[in-house]
């Protein structure tokens, strides 16, 4: 909020120069920061929101500065003018709404309406204001000062007869405001209503009905408490907030109601003349604040430091908190505006406060040594992260958030379970990721305006709905390349899959490889493998279709994977078993198939395995040639045979006889030795 | 020619030699199939048995140690032309292929480093969470003025704890943690977070945070203040100046915050920047939870992990770090 450096001048007696000022209020209260504007000086301090309450006038902060400076300022007392009784005879006023619980209200008749004086104009400037005529500056200003919002009515435009009523609207009721904007209202929004309209939408903004003009000659002054929720509920369904309904918001004490009152009176008779009339009912209405007890034990136990209790006493009382001492106790009873301090902490918190948060000396914790709990998916996204960087992936962080023109290319099985956002800042930020493909593929796109080949990795949630709204942590990634070259990327990832989970102890018994017909994916993708546990799918390495490929402007090849951490973390058993070293030596023989096109790898091995199970102990790919598969509609794999026995050497001849069996094997699947 | 005469001419010729190429040529015309030499074994037939004897015993000895010579002189000028052929150290060494960890990965990590020395458990939470525990379990009601401090991403959806958002903070998990666990406890709780808002160089829809909560008996305002310099003081040095000012957030009383004196990079001048939001934890979270609100206490902070590498790295933009721009990338 903006402050007048003039103003809080004036309200307290000798006033740091504002740089000091704002450095002062920045430690102790809320940032604030100096300005000039026409060459007068500006504060401008961002208020905490429970301090808003007590300090969004320049009354309040300069009795808060004076507390700070060690100085007690107090609201000065309003000398009123002479007041007549009997406001009853000329407005009624009634209450039908329980979201106000003063309504303070009076009769100035003969006003003169014109231009505010220039004292008073530069004020309203200083803080930001327009001045409209010295009746509505006035309600300004003393609004400014005080922080109570107050309005003023033209009383010859009410409806007769003559009467204010406080009611909460009715559905589709309207009303124009003083800035000639049109509003539609409910029973949600509370109303200051005349006999047949609204005249004023409650704490928020004034009614075109009665608006204070050039030739209005008798007022009607407002200055009321409403209830804090109900202003704040009604300024956001009309989403209008204005300085009054932001004050309202922040539940405003009703003594501010009845001094805010007292101080329009003074100044409206004094810049624009008239006769007051009003009634009794207000002005003795007193509120009683609570006391709340802070055991002395507790100061030091909660602040860390040692405070004698006439410093404590002294800091509340530069609060204007009222304090009994008792002998195991204090108790406290903060000032009517005060309506944040409610528990011991906050009595506390505000000693602290005034002390000094940036004064209190630093105290080591003394707490028993505790090993604190290992995180173990933390853990292993962290190595993790370490293991891709070693094999040459960058890591990106990407949007959660995808946007509407992207889920195009999903198909329907994917949309149903997309998790929408209901408000977004853009549609380029409306749906929560289903998988990262898509952020990836925008990546790629993007960095093939500077590099030719893309390797990145992201560990990072994917989000779908299924019984619950899931939201699971993935590793996902693509290899891309301007060429063409899917194969050989969709093996670089493949291989970089099964040397992972080798290095976290997996073997070929804890985890099978599927096709892709069979995965969550296969929606999306066509060429690819599953990889899952005998519970559920682990994740998939696959090739981007086309259709994708091209939604996202790349030409080239792109191989896509993501796993799914949490179920991957599941099968992982690190713990290793020492193997003793073998004993006698290895016999390696390679061998060069033809095999016919469509023949797995995997069930070649299978079947040299079985045919000597004997003394092989390892079967090794090592080469494959493809060639010449459209000519003669066979490939060439090569394979490393390990043999090994762990009683004796193996001779030749031992050996020999395994690879006949072998050879034979080989002959039923019609693969040929090259 | 005379074998003595043969000797002297190649040890003659042998000793100017300074490159492999002449010293072929030596080869070849001493030892090659028409050298001298090899004419005056062909010769040999011709002679007398006796005399074959001894010339053939002659020759012999003299090929021995032309063969000699030229071994040492080879060796001798392999290492000439090995200094001559000098290596150029300047060039470049063989690439080895590298990549990065991301800067959040490097700024969560060290953040995260530094409180794990210091006994806090590392914790996470939901980022799909409920208004329950992003707002009201923090005693931020629909109703309340602070709730406009958190812009939020609502998902269309019911649920059972009321609506569902995209987290606005770490915060919840202050609660979900306490509900499954007894006090004293030290944790922090890093991820991802979401704001309805217009982005710009320092704002964006999502960005990463650290929660921190620390609860015992005796934790004080006093002791919140060591944790944090400590911290503060590990992650960027040990003379940082530090600022504790007065803050609010509805889950904690008094509320803090923390300032670190930083060097504008653009004016050179020193100036306070706003890095960690805190406070000691509301008793009416301890209580919603069901601990004894007169046993324990605590305190709860905030860190925005954007903006300690913004400052760490000199990032003028927090949009980069979600850009995956391999040019940005290749920088950490």
């Amino acid at each position: 909020m903006r402050f007048s450096y003039k103003w809080l001048q004036e309200l307290v007696p000798e006033l740091p120069p504002p740089s000091k000022l704002a450095r002062i209020l920045t430690l102790y209260l809320a940032e604030t920061e100096v300005y000039s504007s026409r060459r007068r000086v500006i504060l401008d301090v961002d208020l905490l929101p429970n301090r808003v309450a007590d300090l969004s006038g320049h009354l309040g902060l300069a009795r808060e500065i004076g507390a700070i400076l060690g100085r007690k300022v107090s609201l000065p007392k309003v000398k009123l003018p002479p007041l007549q009784y009997g406001l009853n005879d000329f407005l009624k006023i009634k209450i039908q709404s329980p979201n106000c619980s003063l309504y303070v209200c009076s009769l100035i008749r003969g006003v003169k309406v014109k231009q505010s004086p220039l004292w008073l104009r530069k004020k309203l400037e200083d803080c930001g204001l327009r001045s409209i005529n010295n009746i509505v500056d006035a309600t300004n200003y003393v609004m400014l000062l005080t922080g109570q919002p107050l309005h003023a009515f033209d009383y010859d435009k009410i409806s007769s007869p003559p009467e204010i009523i406080i009611r909460q609207a009715r559905q589709g009721e309207k009303i124009v405001t003083l800035e000639k904007k049109a509003y539609s209202l409910d029973e949600q929004i509370m109303v200051i209503a005349d006999a047949q309209d609204p005249i004023a939408i409650a704490g928020i903004k004034g009614g075109e009905k009665a608006e204070v003009d050039l030739h209005t000659k008798n007022i009607v002054l407002e200055s009321a408490n409403f209830f804090g929720p109900a202003i704040r509920r009604a300024s956001q369904k009309l989403k209008l907030r204005t300085d009054a309904s932001w004050r309202f918001e922040h539940s405003l004490t009703p003594e501010l109601a009845q001094y805010g009152m007292e101080q329009l009176l003074s100044l409206i008779t004094q810049i624009a003349g008239g006769e007051i009339i009003t009634d009794k009912s207000w002005q003795k209405r007193t509120f009683a604040s609570g006391f709340i007890p802070v055991k002395w034990e507790k100061w030091e136990k909660f602040l860390g430091w040692r405070l004698t209790s006439s410093e404590i006493k002294r800091y509340l009382r530069l609060l204007g908190f009222s304090i009994k001492s008792r002998k195991k106790y204090l108790l406290v009873s903060p000032p009517c505006f005060r309506n944040d301090i409610q528990i011991a902490e906050d009595v506390m918190g505000e000693v602290a406060r005034l002390y000094g948060l940036d004064n209190i000396k630093s105290v080591p914790p003394v707490a028993p040594l505790t090993v604190p709990p290992k995180n173990e998916l933390w853990e292993f996204k962290e190595e993790l992260r370490n293991w891709l960087r070693g094999y040459h992936l960058e890591e990106v962080y990407n949007y959660s958030l995808i946007s509407q023109e992207e889920t195009k290319c999903f198909p329907s099985s994917w949309k149903k379970v997309f998790i929408e956002v209901s408000n977004p800042v853009s549609n380029r930020f409306a749906i929560l990721r289903p998988t990262l493909l898509c952020n990836l593929l925008r990546n790629v796109a993007y960095n093939f305006n500077f590099v030719s080949e893309v390797r990145f990795f992201e560990i990072g949630k994917r989000y779908y709905r299924d019984k619950k709204y899931q939201e699971r942590t993935v590793f996902a990634g693509v290899l891309a390349s301007k060429e063409e070259k899917e194969k050989d990327l969709f093996y670089q990832v493949k291989g970089l899959g099964e040397t992972l989970f080798q290095q976290w102890g997996l073997t070929r018994e804890d985890y099978f490889q599927k096709k892709m017909e069979q995965s969550e994916y296969k929606d999306i993708f066509v060429t690819g493998v599953s990889f899952s546990s005998s519970n559920n799918e682990i994740g998939i390495v696959a090739a981007v279709p086309q259709k994708w490929l091209q939604f996202y402007d790349i030409k080239g090849s792109v191989v896509f994977w993501e796993f799914d951490l949490e179920r991957l973390l599941a099968l992982i058993n690190t713990e290793r078993e020492f193997q003793p070293l073998p004993r006698f030596p290895a016999v390696i023989r390679d061998i060069s198939l033809f095999v016919p096109q469509g023949t797995s790898i995997e069930r070649i091995v299978r079947t040299i395995q079985k045919a000597a199970p004997r003394y092989l102990e390892d079967v090794d790919l090592f080469d494959i040639y493809e060639e010449k598969v459209r000519e003669t509609g066979k490939y060439s794999a090569s394979f490393h045979l390990v043999f090994r026995s762990p009683e004796k050497t193996l001779t030749a001849a031992e050996v020999e006889a395994e690879m006949k069996k072998i050879y034979k094997a080989l002959t039923v699947i019609k693969a040929v030795i090259r | 020619m005379d074998l003595t005469k043969i000797k002297a001419q190649a040890k003659k010729e042998i000793s100017v030699i300074n490159n492999s190429r002449d010293l072929e040529r030596w080869r070849v015309k001493f030892l090659g199939r028409k050298s001298a030499l090899s004419l005056f074994f062909a010769n040999l037939k011709n002679l007398s048995l006796i005399e074959r004897r001894k010339q053939g015993a002659k020759a012999n000895k003299l090929r021995e140690f032309l063969e000699e010579l030229y071994r040492d002189n080879k060796e001798r000028i392999a290492q000439q032309e090995k200094e001559i052929e000098s290596w150029d150290i300047s060039r470049p060494g063989t690439k080895v292929p590298t990549s990065h960890l991301h800067p959040l990965t490097l700024t969560l990590r060290e953040i995260t480093q530094v409180f794990s020395r210091l006994g806090f458990a590392i914790v996470e939470g939901p980022e799909i969470e409920s208004e329950y525990y992003n707002f009201d379990a923090l005693r931020i009601p629909p109703s309340h003025p602070a709730r406009d401090m958190w812009d939020t991403l609502w998902l269309k959806s019911v649920s059972k704890k009321g609506r569902l958002l995209l987290r606005t903070h770490t915060s919840p998990v202050q609660i979900r943690y306490m509900e499954k666990h007894q006090p004293p406890f030290r944790i922090i709780v890093p991820g991802r977070c979401f704001r309805h808002e217009a982005t710009d160089v320092s704002h964006d829809i999502q960005f990463h945070q650290i929660e921190g909560l620390m609860v015992d008996e005796e934790v004080s305002l006093a002791n919140f203040k060591d944790i944090i310099e400590t911290a503060i003081r590990e992650l960027f040095s040990q003379k940082v100046k530090i600022r504790f000012r007065p803050s609010y957030f509805p889950f904690v009383s008094p509320g803090v915050e923390v300032d670190i004196k930083i060097r504008n990079k653009k004016s050179g001048a020193q100036e306070w920047m706003e890095i960690m939001g805190a406070g000691m934890v509301h008793p009416d979270l301890f209580e919603s939870v069901g601990y004894n609100k007169n046993l324990w206490q605590g305190f709860a902070f905030g860190v925005g992990v954007e903006r300690i590498a913004m400052i760490k790295y000199n990032i003028p933009d927090i949009r980069l770090f979600f850009s995956s721009d391999i040019r940005f990338l290749k920088q950490f």
